[in-house]
């Protein structure tokens, strides 16, 4: 059952999408004056779902109203048909032949397109322009616009009132804007008034403006004030404000009815669109506006440019709280006036008083005859020491327009009780770990009294001799052991320098040989173990051969190694010495042999030195 | 208790005498700790600062001195010294738990993230020794390394070369990685790069000048990284990453 009911809506619904709709557009009339409005429709049939459509455009018109819609819904014989219209109220902006682009709605899937529209604009009739216009109180207007304005037939103009031109800066002027009418059936403002130099405030707009008559110059007039604005001067000096303009619908001169239906503001386009209104448009005169500087004199410390009538007042929350605990000052200033421009005072707060940026409140009330309203400053402190802080007083100067002087409105200063935070709140106000909050309870270690192990402030250990000494005492030792390797490889890998290394230490061995032999009487032994220690230890030192070497050779050897010549010719000299007595045994006693080896070992003392 | 001060005045009084230099630093740091216990904390605070005066440094006296700032109420020379104190000695369980306690009284709550654990045990591990004991260690095994050395070359050792040899390449590995930390422990004990704020509130400025726009305000105790210096005032960094300019008498270095 279930889904046959929804397979009905779905079929229904899409029957429904599936029908087509017929758009049209059309206007009231095809040829109208430069000064007149004409009434341009799009109607749609054959739906009840309405499409957007998008308003006219061209190049020739301005939408002065709209746009208006209309809808009917009619079920004849089961079949429903609906349709809706959609007005504008276009006005010319030049002659001639004026198109009224075709209009695109989207239904559906589909776009469905209106007819482009030609209307032919007339030079306006002469005369609405020529004629004289309404007398209207103030200065007199300035050129004449190129369109119809009011005319006195219309009977009607549009008046700007305030009720003094002379304001102080930032003085609140209200301005109203009033129509005085005899008949208008309907009216569109077109252009709101522009004023430079204010700062503009506006005032609700009534749906239906309260009407009264009066009677100006023994016309009798009815009066709807249709806006009010409440304008601040920022500036000083010579001020306008710049009319404001609106489009009225009168009934046209030929077909003045004084119906019943003469409210102001009839609303209904249908009741007769053909029934000859014809639309004017009318400017209120532009207000010049003097505006003057604040007086300078007896202007009082800290005013800060407000104008109106104000009161400050402030309220604290609490006037006890603790230590850390934010508090919430407020600062309301209320009154007349451009309360948009009103600024609060520093606060001059202590500096153990934390203050965040205060949220800031403001409230403009246009109801009634004036601007009013009010600012407020929301504050949270929050004290980080204890005791009693002292919020003082608050003043704020603003001038009084209407006393013409400045006055000053005072708030109440508090004195605030902060108590100091005992633990357990301390603990619940930050973002401790468990840990730690079982940590507040307790209290510190109790002092060190070792004795302490004291050292220079600054002192380092780059500064201390020991770290060095032991330093160098390794690089010694890495030092030391390499060379003693590098000196034995080298002693057992090289004949030579081994030979040179050990020539003095053999040719001593001998010597020390000789000494236990001089006490026995073997005289050549011991020349020639005399001998064979000198010569070995020249051969030895020079890396030469040992055998065959005479003093001839040794002469040459010494010679080549730039032996001093006296060291040469005793070295040759002992050699000689010694070959003689190896052959003459028995030919020298126990002293000169003593002194054969003194000499020996002297020279070769001297030698290892020069060798 | 005037017995006890005639007795401290006569002790004064012999004291230039009797001890020399160091024997006067430990006098006043026994004065010190007697006042503490006497609950004198600006007397003892005065004793301890005497033996600073005297240009000596001990892990104790830091401590100590921390303490009585403590009791007297001023917790920002109370961290300074506690900082000062850890640093000679990183790993007391003491000086840890009172700076911790001290900690929670400063109002600037900053949290600190969390140290990957590479960078934790690295500097778990550098602390286990001060200065002097890593270069104590690494002497020692530089000397070790090089006798080794020196025995190998020297020596004849035919059977016991490999040995020697992988022995010393062991020992050598040993005294560079030393030297690593030694260098590190040397950077953290003469960092001057922190400071500890010392004034109850202290405005942070961006700008090092007077007037310039605040950014925030610092509290007594915490704990800053110092960036730069120019003329009275320090940029300093926070835990948390965040830089102003304060000023320099409102912070000490630790």
């Amino acid at each position: 059952m279930l889904t046959r009911i929804i397979l009905f809506l779905f079929i229904l619904n899409a029957g429904l999408r599936a029908k087509d709709i017929t758009v049209s557009a059309s206007v009231d009339r095809q040829r109208i004056d430069l000064d007149e409005v004409i009434s341009f429709m799009v109607s749609i049939e054959g739906t009840s779902d309405f499409p957007d459509v998008a308003p006219p455009r061209s190049d020739g018109f301005v939408i002065i109203s709209g746009p208006s819609q209309s809808s009917s819904i009619q079920i004849v014989n089961g079949a429903m048909s609906a349709s809706k219209t959609i007005q504008w109220r276009l006005a010319p902006t030049r002659t001639g032949a004026q198109t009224i682009q075709a209009i695109d709605i989207k239904y559906g899937r589909k776009t469905y397109s209106t007819q482009a529209i030609t209307v032919t604009v007339n030079v306006a009739q002469s005369p609405a322009v020529a004629a004289s216009r309404t007398p209207t109180p103030g200065p007199a207007p300035g050129s004449p616009p190129a369109r119809s304005v009011s005319s006195p037939s219309d009977g009607l103009f549009l008046k700007a009132e305030v009720p003094k031109i002379t304001v102080y800066k930032g003085e609140e002027l209200p301005v109203s804007f009033t129509l005085y009418f005899q008949n208008v059936r309907n009216y569109a403002p077109q252009k709101l008034p522009d004023a430079k130099g204010f700062w503009t405030e506006l005032f609700p707009e009534k749906r239906n403006p309260s009407v009264s008559t009066e009677t100006i110059n023994g016309v009798a007039y009815k009066k709807a004030t249709l806006r009010r604005l409440a304008l601040f001067p920022t500036t000083t000096g010579d001020l306008t404000i710049d009319p404001m303009q609106i489009s009225c619908e009168v009934p046209a001169p030929s077909q003045r009815r004084r119906s019943v239906f003469d409210d102001f503001f009839d609303d209904s386009f249908f009741s007769d669109p053909f029934s000859g209104t014809k639309t004017v448009q009318i400017q209120s005169e532009p207000l010049k506006i003097r505006v003057r500087e604040l007086p300078g004199t007896g202007q009082p410390a800290g005013f800060s440019g407000a104008v109106g009538n104000y009161v400050i007042e402030s309220s604290i929350d609490t006037l006890q709280t603790r230590q850390n605990q934010a508090l919430t000052l407020r600062y309301s200033i209320s009154g007349s006036g451009n309360i948009n421009s009103v600024k609060l005072p520093p606060l001059e707060l202590p500096s153990n008083v934390e203050i965040f940026e205060p949220k800031v409140e403001r409230r403009v009330n246009n109801q009634g005859k004036s601007i009013r309203g009010s600012v407020t400053y929301e504050y949270v402190l929050i004290p980080r020491t204890s005791g009693r802080l002292r919020i003082p007083a608050l003043n704020f100067v603003f001038f009084d327009p209407a006393g013409g002087r400045y006055q000053t409105s005072t708030a109440q200063g508090y004195a605030v009780n902060v108590n100091a935070v005992d633990q357990a709140d301390f603990a619940s106000s930050a973002g401790f770990r468990k840990e730690e909050i079982s940590l507040l309870g307790s209290d510190i270690r109790f002092i060190n009294r070792d004795d302490p192990h004291w050292r220079p402030i600054g002192s380092s250990v780059f500064k201390r001799v020991w770290f060095w000494l032991f330093n160098l005492i390794a690089l010694g030792l890495v030092a030391g052991s390499s060379g003693f390797h590098w000196w034995l490889e080298k002693m057992a890998g090289n004949s030579l320098f081994s030979r040179r290394r050990r020539a003095l230490s053999r040719a001593q061995q001998l010597l020390k040989e000789i000494q236990t032999e001089l006490g026995q009487e073997q005289t050549d032994a011991v020349c020639g173990k005399l001998d064979r220690s000198l010569r070995g230890f020249i051969s030895d030192r020079l890396g030469l051969a040992p055998s065959g070497l005479g003093p001839r050779e040794i002469q040459a050897a010494l010679e080549k190694h730039r032996v001093d010549p006296d060291l040469r010719e005793i070295v040759i000299a002992i050699l000689s010495e010694l070959e003689q007595l190896r052959f003459l045994p028995g030919s020298l006693g126990l002293e000169d042999f003593e002194r054969l080896y003194e000499r020996v070992n002297e020279l070769l003392m001297k030698l290892i030195k020069v060798l | 208790m005037q017995r006890f001060e005639l007795f401290y005045i006569l002790l004064l009084a012999l004291i230039p005498v009797l001890l020399p230099a160091q024997g006067a630093v430990d006098f006043h740091f026994q004065k010190g700790n007697a006042l503490y216990l006497e609950e004198q904390y600006p007397e003892a605070i005065q004793e301890y600062e005497a033996v600073l005066h005297n240009g000596l440094e001990s892990a104790e006296l830091y401590y100590n001195l921390g303490n009585s700032y403590y009791k007297a109420g001023r917790l920002g020379k109370a961290i300074l010294n506690y900082e000062r104190a850890l640093k000679l000695r990183p790993k007391d369980d003491n000086i840890r738990f009172n700076l911790q306690l001290s900690n929670l009284r400063v109002k600037d709550r900053i949290d600190v993230p969390p140290d990957f654990f590479l960078l934790r045990w690295n500097r778990n591990m550098v602390q286990t020794l001060t200065v002097r004991g890593w270069a104590r260690l690494f002497t020692l095994l530089l000397l070790m390394t090089s006798g080794v050395f020196a025995i190998r070359q020297m020596l004849n050792l035919n059977r016991f070369r490999r040995l020697c040899r992988s022995g010393l390449l062991a020992l050598a590995i040993a005294t560079f990685l030393t030297l690593l930390p030694l260098l590190q422990r040397y950077g953290m004990e003469h960092s001057r790069a922190y400071g500890i704020i010392l004034q109850s509130s202290t405005k942070s400025l961006a700008a090092p000048q007077e007037g310039s726009t605040e950014l925030f305000i610092v509290h007594e105790g915490t704990r800053v990284q110092v960036l730069d210096y120019d003329g009275d005032w320090s940029k300093t960094k926070l835990i948390d990453g965040k830089q102003a300019w304060v000023r320099s008498r409102d912070l000490e270095i630790i």
